[in-house]
This record gives C-alpha cells, sequence and structure tokens, in this order.
C-alpha cells in the first residue's frame, strides 16, 4: 500500500506545523481575522489539526455533518472561504508539498466548500 | 564600523522579546522596548501592577525580598489574543535596583499543550475500546477453552498438548432426540436445550468440573483437566447426579421429558487445541472412549462408569453392579451403574 501523505510530511508533527503556519497567514488577514476574533485559538488549532491529519490520511475522522455543524452559525461569504484556499495554497506550497499534493488537498478541501460557506449547500 | 552601545540599542528594539525595566517599590515602567510596548501599549510611566492582575501582593513580596516571579498574562493588541509569559526579576543598575521585565509570546505552546492534552484524551478513549473489545473476544475464546490454556496461548502464542495422568469424563445425550428435533419446532428445542446445557454449565462448574464441548444434543465435562486434582472423579459423579436431578425436576412440570444417559469413563487424557483457523480445545485418550462406550449402554436417566471410577468414589457414593459388558476396544468389562451420593449434596440448580 502506498504511504498516506500523513506518513510522507512527518505525521502529526507534519501536519501540526503546516496548521500553524496556515493560522499565522489567516490572523494576518483582514479578511479573516475578524472571523477568529472571539475563537478559543487553542481548541481552534487543535481541531483544526484532527481535520488536517484527516485531509492528509491520517487517524482522525469529521464528517461533513460536523463540518456544516460548527460553521454554520459563522456566516461564511464566499470571499472569505476564496481568500482561505489561497491561503491554504501558499501554506502549503511553503512547506514544500509535491505539486501534485498541494492539488490533491486543495481539491479534497474544496470538495467541501458546500459544508463551510454560507447558503452554499 | 558600528559601535557597541549602538548595536545594543537595535538589537533591543529589534529582538521577539519584550522587555521592560521597573522601579522597584511602585513597579513604574522606566523602559520598554518596541515589542513590549507592542504588547501593553503606552506603558512608559504608568505601574504595571494596573496592567496585570497576576502581579498580586504574594508576587510583590517576593520580588521585594529580592526573589523572581514567573506569571501569566494575555494581551489583545489587535484582533489577536496573545499568551504571554512574563518574568520579572531583581537587579542593581548602578547602586539602583530596578525590576527587569522580560515577555515572551508563548501562544504556541498554549496551543501545543492544549493540543497534547487532547490527543492524549483522544488516545485513552480509543484504548477503553480497544479494552473493552480484547475483554469481549476473551470472553468468547473462553467459550471454548479453559482459561489456563488461553493464558499459555496468549503468552507463547501456542498451547502445547498436555498429557493428564488420570481425569474423569462424563459424557451425556438424550433418548430419543432426533426424533424429537424432526419432530418439534426447532427454535422451541434448541431454546430448551440451550436451557439444559446453560444450567449443567453451572452445576459442573460449582463442582470443579470444564464442559469441553456440546455436539448436537451431547455434552461432554470433564474434571481433572486442565488443572489436575485427587477429586476428578468425585467431582463428576457429583455433577453427573446434579445433572439428573434437575432434569427429574424439570420432567415433572414440563414437556417433553428430557432423558438423559450419562457415561463416566475414568483414564489418561491428552488435552489441546485443535485447529488453527477455527479452533476448539478438546481431550483424548481412553477415558474418553470408555465414557462414550458406557454411554451407548446407558438406560434412560442411567448414569454408568467403570470398575476404575468406582473405586475412587465408593467411599462417598452408592453403586450397583450391572455385570460384564463387551465393549466394543475394551472387550468384556465389569460395569456399575451410580446411584446416589452417601450424603446429601448441596447445590440445587
Amino acid at each position: 500500500m502506498p504511504r498516506s501523505m500523513f506518513e510522507r510530511y512527518g505525521g502529526f508533527l507534519g501536519v501540526s506545523r503546516i496548521v500553524s503556519a496556515f493560522y499565522d497567514r489567516v490572523l494576518d488577514s483582514d479578511l479573516l481575522a475578524p472571523y477568529f476574533e472571539t475563537v478559543d485559538m487553542r481548541r481552534l488549532i487543535d481541531h483544526q489539526t484532527k481535520f488536517m491529519v484527516q485531509l492528509f490520511g491520517g487517524p482522525a475522522t469529521y464528517s461533513n455533518e460536523q463540518l456544516r455543524q460548527v460553521h454554520a452559525h459563522l456566516a461564511i461569504t464566499p470571499e472569505a472561504y476564496g481568500e482561505m484556499m489561497a491561503l491554504f495554497r501558499a501554506t502549503l506550497e511553503e512547506a514544500a508539498i509535491d505539486p501534485a499534493d498541494v492539488a490533491q488537498l486543495v481539491a479534497d478541501l474544496a470538495a467541501r466548500r458546500p459544508h463551510i460557506v454560507a447558503g452554499a449547500a | 564600523m558600528m559601535d557597541l552601545a549602538r548595536f545594543n540599542a537595535l538589537l533591543l528594539e529589534s529582538v521577539g522579546v519584550g522587555l521592560a525595566v521597573l522601579e522597584p517599590d511602585t513597579l513604574t515602567v522606566r523602559f520598554a522596548n518596541r515589542r513590549f510596548q507592542e504588547w501593553f501599549g503606552s506603558v512608559i510611566g504608568r505601574s504595571l501592577a494596573e496592567l496585570v492582575p497576576a502581579i498580586d501582593d504574594d508576587a510583590r513580596g517576593r520580588l521585594t525580598a529580592g526573589g523572581s516571579v514567573a506569571l501569566q498574562h494575555e494581551v489583545k493588541p489587535a484582533r489577536r489574543a496573545i499568551a504571554l509569559g512574563l518574568q520579572l526579576s531583581c537587579a542593581e543598575q548602578g547602586d539602583t535596583a530596578v525590576v527587569i521585565v522580560e515577555a515572551q509570546n508563548v501562544s504556541k505552546l498554549r496551543e501545543l499543550e492544549y493540543m497534547v492534552e487532547s490527543y492524549a484524551q483522544m488516545v485513552e478513549k480509543q484504548n477503553r475500546t480497544l479494552r473493552r473489545e480484547k475483554e469481549r473476544a476473551e470472553k468468547l475464546l473462553l467459550n471454548i477453552m479453559p482459561r489456563t490454556v488461553y493464558e499459555e496461548i496468549k503468552a507463547f502464542g501456542v498451547a502445547a498438548p498436555q498429557r493428564y495422568e488420570t481425569a474423569t469424563i462424563l459424557l451425556l445425550d438424550f433418548v430419543g432426540f432426533t426424533p424429537m428435533a424432526v419432530s418439534r419446532e426447532p427454535t422451541a428445542l434448541v431454546s430448551e436445550l440451550n436451557d439444559i446445557f446453560t444450567a449443567f454449565d453451572r452445576i459442573a462448574e460449582q463442582f470443579g468440573c470444564e464442559r469441553i464441548k456440546t455436539a448436537g444434543d451431547a455434552y461432554m465435562a470433564v474434571s481433572g483437566v486442565p488443572e489436575p486434582t485427587p477429586d476428578h472423579a468425585q467431582n463428576i459423579a457429583k455433577a453427573a447426579l446434579l445433572f439428573r436431578r434437575y432434569l427429574e425436576k424439570r420432567n415433572q412440570s414440563r414437556e417433553p421429558r428430557w432423558l438423559c444417559r450419562i457415561g463416566i469413563g475414568t483414564g489418561p487424557v491428552v488435552g489441546s487445541i485443535v485447529g488453527i483457523q477455527k479452533y476448539v480445545y478438546d481431550i483424548f485418550g481412553p477415558g474418553v472412549n470408555l465414557a462414550a462406550r458406557l454411554e451407548t449402554l446407558c438406560g434412560p436417566m442411567e448414569i454408568l462408569l467403570s470398575d476404575a471410577t468406582r473405586r475412587l468414589i465408593a467411599a462417598e457414593f452408592r453403586t450397583a453392579e450391572r455385570g460384564l459388558q463387551d465393549l466394543r476396544g475394551f472387550g468384556p468389562t465389569p460395569v456399575f451403574a451410580l446411584e446416589a451420593g452417601l450424603e446429601a449434596l448441596p447445590f440445587e440448580p
């Protein structure tokens, strides 16, 4: 069996570094930062890391229904979502993730758009 | 070339650590580098104690005594809250005492700590699930093999066949089960059989016997395997009498009547796991064969045994001679019927 991205990119530690770098970008974005003003970042980073671990093919599971529930009250706009995707891609590229893997991760995350953006489903 | 003082000043302003110098009594900020002011705003001339609630009387006391104090504080200079670790310590500057404050951004550390904790909990939860699964699997395996054999497999991966010098084996089946099985509703029949075998299991366990297997309406139990005991024959005799008494009581109030035949043999036995994928624990030996031959000789509700068993239990049980019987594989063999215990048996299922 081919090794998962989770294994190839350093397991939990590797993913955790990517998430951390990603949120540095997100919180510096004028468009995105307001969404996080009242959020307990420790909890968010924890969930986000597990979610990323899942995207990388590692041991964690979040259902689309869970994604929908946690994002429903945030009224995320298509613009904010687009910005987030751009930052996500930039973070992955900076972390020297293989372009084919970047494409797959971005596509996987894009497939979940209807569960994240308000009124998209 | 840059002179040292200018270099120091530049360094002070550009490091990622927040630095401040306070007056020792009032904790008024006399100097703060750029990072410190980013986090705390314009603090020069204000007391840090006003800004940081964690600087309480206790902390001030320790500082006055010349010690150092470590504190947690959270600031929100922009949209994003930052967790700071503050270290306050006394120092001499020329001949005046000052308090030096170092502030470090520990947000990432807090996030990681939280994540470690959260993962530890996730692992713990998975461990609990695994443990439950393991217990369930163990319980299933203990249904098909004795605990000592299971422990051996668990420790070594295999269980070696074991020879027991002497053990007593009981074999039971029911008179007319086959016609009963075809003439009655199968679920009801199986449920009754299940009832009866469950009662037998309880009795067997009570007397240090081990149920080896059931096959259709046949029930096999042994004493002396896998743990040798000098009382194997007595144990099986007691169990046999109680099996019969249980059926007698049951038959008084219910149809159909279940009539058993019980053969008992004593002799050397080999106990072993048989099979790789679908394994069962089974026993082999002349005692097993003898029990099987005697069982086929039995009339309804009769318990037959050989002379070897009879001699072992003679002091405690009443038996009756059934003469010489020609048993396949054994030749002419003296056979005895077990009638009752000389003392009342303690257990009522």
